[in-house]
């Protein structure tokens, strides 16, 4: 079994850059963002959408998706039924394992990478190397109806690495990061900027921008500049999903930690538009007591999530809304001396459910152990294409790009059949 | 399995002669070293001396004579928990062994049973169970876990007499002090709380926060108590854990064995290895007035036995160990302690010169 017990620095580097630079001078102050049922109601049949749970830094398969209670790597932790007869899963899971109808598990997931950064990228691009869109940015770029209220991929994190995550699509379907619930730095226009002075700035800036891009023939340069802005707006426009404390109702469900806050405002970002949501909840790189810190982690994963779950459910969304519970690998099977565990890309599982997905499968397995692939192997790029066709994107498809086309999906792979309702 | 324990056991062998011997722990040596293929968890010597007891990670506990030379394979297996057994103790005159399980559960056992069954599993927390200690007399036993409760049960029965709530997070370790009459507990943020026994009241709180530390880039709590002892006049309290948290997740910390002043309340004296990053997994006070305590590294597989004065900063003896320790016990004549290890080794230790073959 090999092990990758080190930790790049720069994995861990904690990222609170500004989330949009110049957005003060942004001009938009529009509407609040309360989202009118009749929006809802059109969201719910019309629009596909993602939310993505990134549990960073590698959640372990064995406390979570794939326990082997009372084998030799097993840990202490024991296995639970769940509303699906024959799936079992950690105990620590006991809400998810209530509501595991609505979902389905994947656990034969080989990425064969160790390295918390290059296994990041292959399970969000879908492919192993090179520079492609992140499963956020394909959603943005796709799925996102033209004129959507609210930018198409949302990333609420309290720490992270600023990703290239549009690749070679247009900026404006790239990430944009929130550093928690609480509203964006900057969201305010300065009161010494008036509403004129600003929308007289903001037309000065265009000019200059068409300008430059005619005259030196690089309108990525300017794109990119411009989608911040145009993502400012929209944000401006509905800052009111901000603002307030959520209602102690919410907050008792989902829990007043950051990741339960979080998770209300994803809720809130799904409904009034954007098309990929991801939140991650940190804190699952265990190279020491795995365990104490699965226990605490995962407590305030599986309940929150749950609520989450339940809203989009109890809505109608879920049905149009796929749910995508995953990490960059898993852990080790193997317990080290700290009673840690790993880094482990060889034999690892994730969870999906909702659009597309049929519900309470199990693919692949692991054998006895844990330590290899027992059967249904799979890896980032079969995922990449199993969660578009889900949604209905044909991702044997090209990206149509000037001059070149190149495949949306890795075309060496292909999606996991059984799991597509 | 009965519900009722019978107490009226076969009576313990009478103990060797102890070592004419004078303790020396400069001297320290291996006497006898067993093997178990999984790591494990714990170890404890019971009270007359003819067995040492260690739970492992394949979730049982084992048991092999002292009294007799034994191969690695001439263990008894006490079988009967979902989870691993990080905690152990016995009735005074050594006939009961009850353990901790991560299953939530309590066990109690015979502890010279030939075939051992659980004489009774009791479901004693809402997760874990972290510790269990047997009062001085024998009549009760505390546990603690991860409902963030203490809970005290009258022995033989069994039953709840006694429920201490005021920990906000996991206490990981509860020792009667040997007054019999209070109960203190340690968790993860390095609190301490002492408890009136008869009354149900908290008496004291205080806190040892340099034995926790927030990791505030994984914004994750480490701390708790590995061990912890009262010296045999009640003076003081000795807590094995860790220090200086700079990594929790990578287990980056110093070992640390907290002495505090009991009746004053105050730390007597924070000992640590500087030089030696990890963490501290048990300790004991030797009736000559030194304490041995054992460690694990953060990296590597150089476990290590401190042997410290209680009034000195720096160990004045250290033993390397084969890998890394994790629990450590005295014989009842304190002439020899067993370590238990990671790599499956348990190893009993003689604290003197050699015997002349």
């Amino acid at each position: 079994m090999r092990r990758d017990i080190g930790c790049n620095a720069i994995d861990h580097a904690v990222s609170r850059r500004a989330m949009l630079a110049g957005s003060a001078a942004a001009t938009a102050v529009g509407v609040a963002g309360k989202v009118l049922p009749a929006e809802t109601k059109q969201l719910k049949t019309q629009q596909k959408r993602i939310l993505q749970i990134f549990l960073q830094g590698g959640v372990s398969q064995l406390e979570s998706w794939d326990p082997k209670p009372g084998t030799r790597y097993g840990g202490p932790f024991r296995a639970i039924e769940t509303s699906v007869p024959g799936i079992r899963i950690s105990e620590l899971l006991p809400h998810i394992a209530q509501r595991m109808h609505h979902l389905s598990i994947v656990r034969s997931i080989d990425i064969k990478i160790n390295n918390h950064k290059q296994a990041q990228l292959f399970m969000e691009r879908g492919r192993r190397a090179g520079v492609f869109p992140y499963i956020g940015t394909i959603a943005a770029k796709y799925l996102a109806p033209k004129g959507a209220a609210l930018p198409g991929y949302m990333h609420v994190t309290t720490r992270g690495l600023d990703d290239n995550t549009n690749a070679f699509l247009p900026a404006e379907y790239g990430q944009l990061k929130l550093p928690g619930a609480a509203a964006p730095e900057n969201l305010k226009r300065p009161d010494k900027l008036t509403a004129e002075a600003a929308k007289r700035r903001n037309e000065l800036r265009q000019r200059l921008s068409r300008r430059f891009s005619g005259k030196v023939g690089q309108p990525a340069f300017t794109d990119s500049y411009d989608s911040s802005y145009t993502l400012a707006d929209k944000l401006l426009a509905k800052k009111g999903l901000f603002e307030g404390e959520p209602p102690a109702r919410e907050l008792e469900r989902y829990g007043s930690h950051p990741f339960g806050r979080n998770c209300i405002l994803a809720r809130k970002l799904l409904e009034a538009g954007s098309t990929c949501v991801k939140v991650t909840h940190h804190g699952y790189d265990t190279h020491a007591e795995n365990f104490n810190f699965h226990l605490e982690q995962l407590a305030e994963f599986d309940k929150t999530f749950c609520m989450l779950l339940d809203d989009l459910h109890d809505s109608g969304m879920l049905d149009s809304t796929l749910v995508l519970i995953m990490s960059e690998f898993g852990r080790t099977p193997k317990i080290n001396q700290r009673y840690g565990r790993d880094h482990w890309g060889t034999a690892w599982s994730i969870a999906l459910g909702g659009c597309g997905i049929k519900p309470g499968v199990v693919i692949g397995k692991t054998n006895d152990e844990g330590t290899e692939v027992a059967d249904r192997k799979v890896d980032g790029s079969h995922l990449f294409h199993t969660y578009f066709q889900a949604l209905g994107l044909d991702t044997t498809d090209y990206h149509d790009m000037p001059g070149r086309a190149i495949p949306i999906g890795d075309p060496a792979a292909e999606a996991i059949g059984e799991l597509l309702s | 399995m009965s519900d009722v324990i019978n107490t009226d056991g076969p009576a313990a062998p009478a103990l060797p002669e102890a070592a004419p011997l004078p303790i020396d722990v400069t001297k320290t040596h291996v006497i006898a070293e067993f093997k178990h293929e999984f790591p494990l968890t714990t170890c404890r010597i019971d009270p007359t001396g003819r067995f040492v007891f260690a739970g492992a990670e394949d979730l049982n506990v084992y048991r092999w004579s002292l009294l007799q030379k034994t191969k690695d394979d001439d263990k008894t297996t006490f079988a009967g928990h979902d989870s691993w057994v990080r905690s152990m103790d016995f009735s005074p005159d050594g006939q009961w062994l009850y353990t901790g399980g991560y299953d939530d559960h309590i066990g109690i056992w015979r502890a010279d049973d030939p075939q051992p069954k659980p004489v009774k599993m009791i479901e004693a927390h809402k997760g874990w169970v972290r510790w269990v200690r047997v009062s001085p007399d024998g009549q009760l036993l505390a546990s603690c876990g991860n409902d963030n409760l203490v809970k005290v049960w009258s022995l033989p029965e069994a039953k709840l007499v006694q429920q201490f709530a005021g920990h906000q997070r996991y206490p990981y370790a509860v020792v009667f002090h040997p007054d019999g009459k209070r109960l203190v507990s340690f968790d993860l943020m390095g609190v301490i709380k002492e408890w009136d026994i008869a009354s149900g009241k908290e008496l004291r709180s205080m806190e040892a926060k340099f034995m926790w530390g927030f990791d505030q880039k994984f914004r994750a709590d480490m701390g708790g108590a590995r061990d912890m002892r009262f010296s045999p006049d009640g003076k003081t309290l000795a807590v094995a854990g860790l220090t200086d948290v700079t990594n929790a997740f990578a287990g980056v910390h110093k070992p640390m064995i907290l002495l505090v002043d009991w009746d004053a309340g105050k730390h007597r004296r924070k000992l640590k290895a500087d030089s030696y990053k990890g963490m501290a997994w048990g300790v004991r006070f030797h009736p000559e007035g030194f304490l041995v305590a054992v460690g694990a590294p953060q990296g590597g597989a150089s476990g290590v036995l401190w042997f410290w004065k209680p009034d000195e900063d720096k160990p004045f003896h250290t033993v390397k160990l084969s890998h890394c320790g994790r629990a450590v016990d005295l014989t009842p004549d304190a002439t020899k302690l067993a370590v238990a290890q990671f790599d499956g080794l348990l190893k009993v230790y003689q604290m003197t010169e050699k015997a002349a073959s």
